[in-house]
Formats: structure tokens, sequence, C-alpha cells
């Protein structure tokens, strides 16, 4: 709960949670945001941005805009849905590895650095051709198995030394059972670092859709930013000038990434607070150069 | 030497892995594997010449465990199969004529980036909290936020057709015959420039930041204070005394981090039409070329597991202790 009310007092948290929320109203509202459909043909090919069409229309004559606001659900269900899944299992694997220690520790520390050495995307591209057009839901599936092993390294990391601390003894020399502390004892001081590890994990799922769907590997049926990326670029939208076809989903992504990238570094400066870049610490600096020494 | 051999092992195994999931994939999808492998092949490819295929990946008349092996084997003796979509040209060419390109920009861009990321983050964490500080930090937020594959097409769209700085794909001109000669150097250079400033600007972020927590986290140590209080000049405590000891966990995020620099590579090479390991990978997703998509994993395996050997053999050299133990 701390950690909440300082993240609404920072700068950057609230940047990023307001763009987060926009596109999170944009995604629900869709129908009401757009009159069109977003898999039918309702104007002429590659029309530049109009009133009729805010933001031009695709090389198949579908509104450009009302793709984007629809697209926004799946970018956003498909990020979520592989970031709980990795944060869930990097936490889990990650607490056992480091309270347990012993044959388990090493067991899951072999395969977690074994994933990390394995390079992750041209994993995903295998494993998505062999699956042919792969859904979003089968996308967000096969990236929550593929890439939990960040979490785990930083988890297990921060176990090993919580546990080395006095309320952990003694909650042990009380006979609590292990999984009571795991849970109630180690987890919620590792609450910043799950954040930290979800959200990292979330924006890496929303890249990684929009990467694999723009390599070919998506369902080019599915209404997604990825999808957009690649029926852009195979309509050649730049050479023929049609810059609002490639660009829209473009400044989408980078604005989603932008949001939670926001989120994450504040996480990190409330955890870590040397690491702040203005702020108190920032007034303290100033003081200390204005004075003679220098720290 | 124990630490080196250790490490060796290790990524040994890490690499048997890689096959091994090459090996399993196509045999746990529904339907004959076969089949699967190699639907591309069509009429292109006779019968003695799919047979021959079908040893390299261990399709032969006998248990798993076998197959296992055989394929283990043709792997470990340097055989990838050959790609249906240039058949017969073996996959192991294919991919090394297009690594060429790929180790050229990806290492390029990876030296420039580290260093230029290194040296913001060092000023960063020494200027905390002012303005050249939150800009560094603007900066890696933005790098790491925004996928590859938005600020190749942006950069593409800017400088490639609207200003018309930069050719808009290819390695080199086309007209021009590859040869040691001033013109076709510089046209390679030409074509290089924008992928490889687009990989900069996505890994300068990243390198910034780890290098400028690293060093707030240092900055409050006593041998610091020391450094000052003999005097000694802001730039010598800065470099010598913070900044040496701030690099050595960069060096292994370095390590760590490459498989997302080859995997950035690989979008940005699609997107400016590269003739790199990405674009082979992009022309073999689209024609389901199996062997050469599983082939680019073992390659990329290699190549990360031997960037992190360097990195071990570099740590080795930057923290002594580790020698002894």
């Amino acid at each position: 709960m701390r950690l909440l009310s300082q993240l609404l007092q920072n700068k950057k948290a609230m940047v990023g949670v307001v763009i987060l929320v926009l596109i999170i109203l944009v995604a629900i509202f869709a129908p009401v945001l757009s009159q069109y459909s977003p898999t039918q043909r309702v104007g002429r090919p590659h029309q530049p941005p109009s009133l009729e069409h805010w933001l031009g229309t695709t090389r198949l004559g579908h509104d450009v805009f009302t793709r984007l606001v629809y697209g926004a659900r799946v970018s956003l269900a498909v990020g979520f849905g592989a970031g709980l899944m990795i944060a869930l299992i990097g936490t889990v694997l990650g607490i056992i590895a480091g309270y347990k220690g012993g044959v388990v520790d090493e067991v899951i520390n072999f395969f977690t650095n074994l994933v990390l050495v394995i390079p992750n995307l041209p994993l995903l591209l295998v494993l998505a051709a062999f699956i042919g057009q792969a859904s979003p839901p089968v996308i967000a599936v096969i990236l929550g198995l593929t890439s939990w092993a960040w979490g785990v390294r930083v988890t297990r990391s921060e176990t090993l030394s919580i546990r080395q601390r006095d309320y952990v003894k003694s909650a042990e020399m009380l006979g609590e059972p292990g999984w009571r502390i795991m849970t109630f004892e180690i987890f919620p001081n590792l609450i910043s670092i799950v954040g930290i590890n979800f959200i990292g994990s979330v924006i890496f799922a929303v890249i990684s859709e929009a990467t694999l769907e723009f390599l070919g590997l998506g369902d080019p049926n599915t209404v997604s930013w990825g999808i957009m990326l690649y029926n852009a670029q195979n309509a050649s939208a730049l050479s023929v000038g049609a810059w609002w076809d490639l660009l829209s989903p473009c400044f989408a992504l980078a604005l989603l990434g932008l949001g939670l990238a926001l989120i994450n570094f504040a996480i990190d400066e409330v955890a870590n607070p040397r690491l702040r870049t203005g702020g108190m610490l920032g007034r303290w600096t100033r003081m200390v150069r204005a004075g003679e020494g220098k720290l | 030497m124990a630490f080196l051999l250790r490490r060796l092992v290790f990524y040994l195994a890490a690499f048997i892995a890689a096959a091994t999931i090459n090996f399993f994939l196509p045999r746990l999808m529904p339907g004959d594997p076969i089949q699967i492998m190699f639907a591309g092949a069509g009429s292109n490819l006779s019968m003695e010449n799919l047979n021959a295929l079908k040893l390299t990946f261990g399709f032969i008349d006998a248990p798993m465990g076998q197959q296992y092996l055989a394929y283990l084997q043709s792997v470990f003796t340097g055989d990838l199969g050959r790609s249906i979509k240039y058949f017969p040209l073996p996959v192991t060419e294919l991919l090394a004529r297009a690594l060429v390109w790929t180790v050229g920009l990806v290492g390029s861009a990876t030296i420039v980036s580290f260093i230029l990321g290194t040296l913001l983050g060092v000023m960063a964490a020494w200027r905390r909290g002012t303005r050249f500080d939150a800009v560094v930090s603007l900066l890696a937020i933005l790098s790491s936020s925004v996928p590859a594959v938005v600020i190749s097409l942006t950069m593409l769209f800017v400088f490639g057709y609207r200003l018309g700085w930069f050719p808009n794909g290819y390695a080199a001109d086309p007209m021009l015959d590859p040869a040691f000669s001033w013109p076709y150097i510089a046209s390679v250079l030409h074509h290089g420039a924008l992928p490889m400033l687009t990989l900069v600007f996505v890994l300068t972020g990243g390198f910034a930041v780890t290098m400028r927590n690293n060093m707030i986290n240092l900055l409050g140590e006593d041998y610091i204070v020391m450094g000052r209080a003999k005097g000694l000049s802001e730039n010598r405590v800065m470099l010598w005394y913070a900044a040496r000891n701030a690099l050595l966990p960069t060096v292994s995020s370095l390590a760590i981090s490459i498989g997302t620099i080859l995997s950035g590579s690989l979008v940005t090479e699609v997107v400016f039409n590269y003739p790199g390991l990405g674009n082979t990978l992009y022309q073999a997703i689209l024609a389901r070329d199996y062997p050469v998509i599983q082939g680019q994993l073992l390659i990329m395996t290699a190549a990360m597991l031997a960037s992190n050997f360097v990195v071990d053999l570099s740590y080795v050299l930057l923290d002594p202790r580790l020698k002894k133990a």
C-alpha cells in the first residue's frame, strides 16, 4: 500500500498511468468511438486522412482509425495475459528456488540459465512457424511459457537475501510451514520486484506479439496492431505514400510502450530512492552543490 | 580455469537443449511430422533428395531414441540440412552468407551504442538530478519501450522516403560488382548507415540506464570519498574510481542482452530489406522453409553462447578474484 501511495506522487508514474488508462478506455469503448466495422470495406483504398476517415483507409478500404481502436483490445489482452503468466511463473519459481535451496534450487537455476542463453525471438519464431498462423491467445501462451527466466533470476537472488532476515528466521522458529513463510513473509517484501517484472513482461509481450505478427506468423484475420503493420508493409504503404496506414499502428505501439515503461521506471525509483532523477533528491543535490563540498 | 571449464560444459548443454527443441517440435505437432517439415518441398525435390533430407533430421526407421541421436549427430557434424526453397543450397551456406552482413551490422552498432550508452550513463549518474540526467533517462525509457519494428519503420519513413538521405533497401547498390573498391565500399557504408543508426538508437538507452544505476549505487562507497579526499581531479574519480567498478555488471548485462540485440537486428533487417540473417529468416518463414528456420535457431544460439563465453573471459580479466576461483 505504501508503494501505491508513493507511486501516485511520482510524476513519471502519473503520466504513465494516464496513458495506460486512456488506451484501456479506448479499447473498451471502441464501438462507441467509431461508426465503422473494423473488418469491412468502408471506403476507397488508401484514402488520406479526412473528416470521414480520421486516419485514412488501408489498401483494402478498411478504416484505419477503427482498426486502431479495436486493435488496442488485442494488444492489451495479449500484453497483460502473457505478462501475468510470465510474472506468475517467474515469481513462484524464484521464491521456491531462493527459499528451498539445495537440489530444488540447483534444478530450477540450471533451467533458468538454460532458457536465458537460448535467444528468445528466434525460439519464438521456430515455435510460431510450426504452429502456422498463431492467433493472439496462442501467441500469449507461447510468450508466457518461454519468457519467465529473467523473473526467476531476479526474484531468486532477492529471496536469497531476504531468507537471512530475522523475521524469516523467527517465523521458522515458530514452526510456520514453508508455503506460509514464502507467501506471507517473503512475497510481500518482493512486491516492487514482482511489479517491475510484471510491467516489463507486459511491454515485452506487446512488442513480441507485434513483431511476430509483423513477420507474418500471426493470423491475418485478427484486428491487431501487429497485423496492421503486416498488412501495411505488404501493401508497400510507404513506397506508395500511404504513411497513415503504417505510422498509425507505429504510434499506438510506441505510446503503449512508453506508458508502461514510465510506470516501470517509477516503481524502480520508488523502490530504490537513490535512482531518482528529480524531486527531493534533486533539491538535496543542488543544496550540496551550492555548498563547498561536493558530497 | 575451472570456472571457464564449467561454463563450457553449461554452454554445451544449452546448445543440445536448442537442438532438442528442434528435434521434438515437428514431432509434437498434430499430423505427420515429415509432411509438416517438408510440406514446401512439393515437386522440386526428387525422392532421393527427400530421403537424404529426412535422414539429416532424424526421420529414420528406428525408435525415437535412435532418431534423436541421428539428428544430434548431423547437427554436431555441421549438417543442418538443405534449404527447400533454394534447393540444393545447404542451410549452413545460406546462413553463413547472411551472417557476414548481420555480424557487420550488429557488431558495429553494438560497439558504438555500448561506448555511447556507457559514457552517457556515467555522466548522467555523475550529474544526477540535472537536466542532462533527465534527458538521458527519457532517451532510455523511449529506446527500451518502443518496439524495434516501430523505430525501424519510422526511421525508414523519415530518412529513407521523406528526406531521401539514405537508400531504402539492400546492402549495396545492385548495379555495382562486389569488389574491394572504393565505390563498392562507399555504397555498402551508405546502405548500412540507416539500419545501423536505428540499432544504435534501440540499444543505447539500455546500456545507459544500466551504467547509470550501477554508478549511482557505487557513488556512496568509501573509496569514492577517499579519492576525493586525496584531491584527485573530478574526471579521475569519475572514470577510474567509479566507472571502472560499475563497468563489471554492465558487461554482464551486455551478455544477457545479446539475444535482444540479435532479435532487434532481425526486425531491422526485414524493414530495411538488408540481406542479413533476419531477412533470410523472413524469406524462410514466408516460404515455410523449416530447415532454414530451425537452422537459424541453432546459429543464433551458437552466436549467443560464443558471445557469453567472450564475456566470461573478459570477466576473468576485469575481476582478478575469479582467476583463483
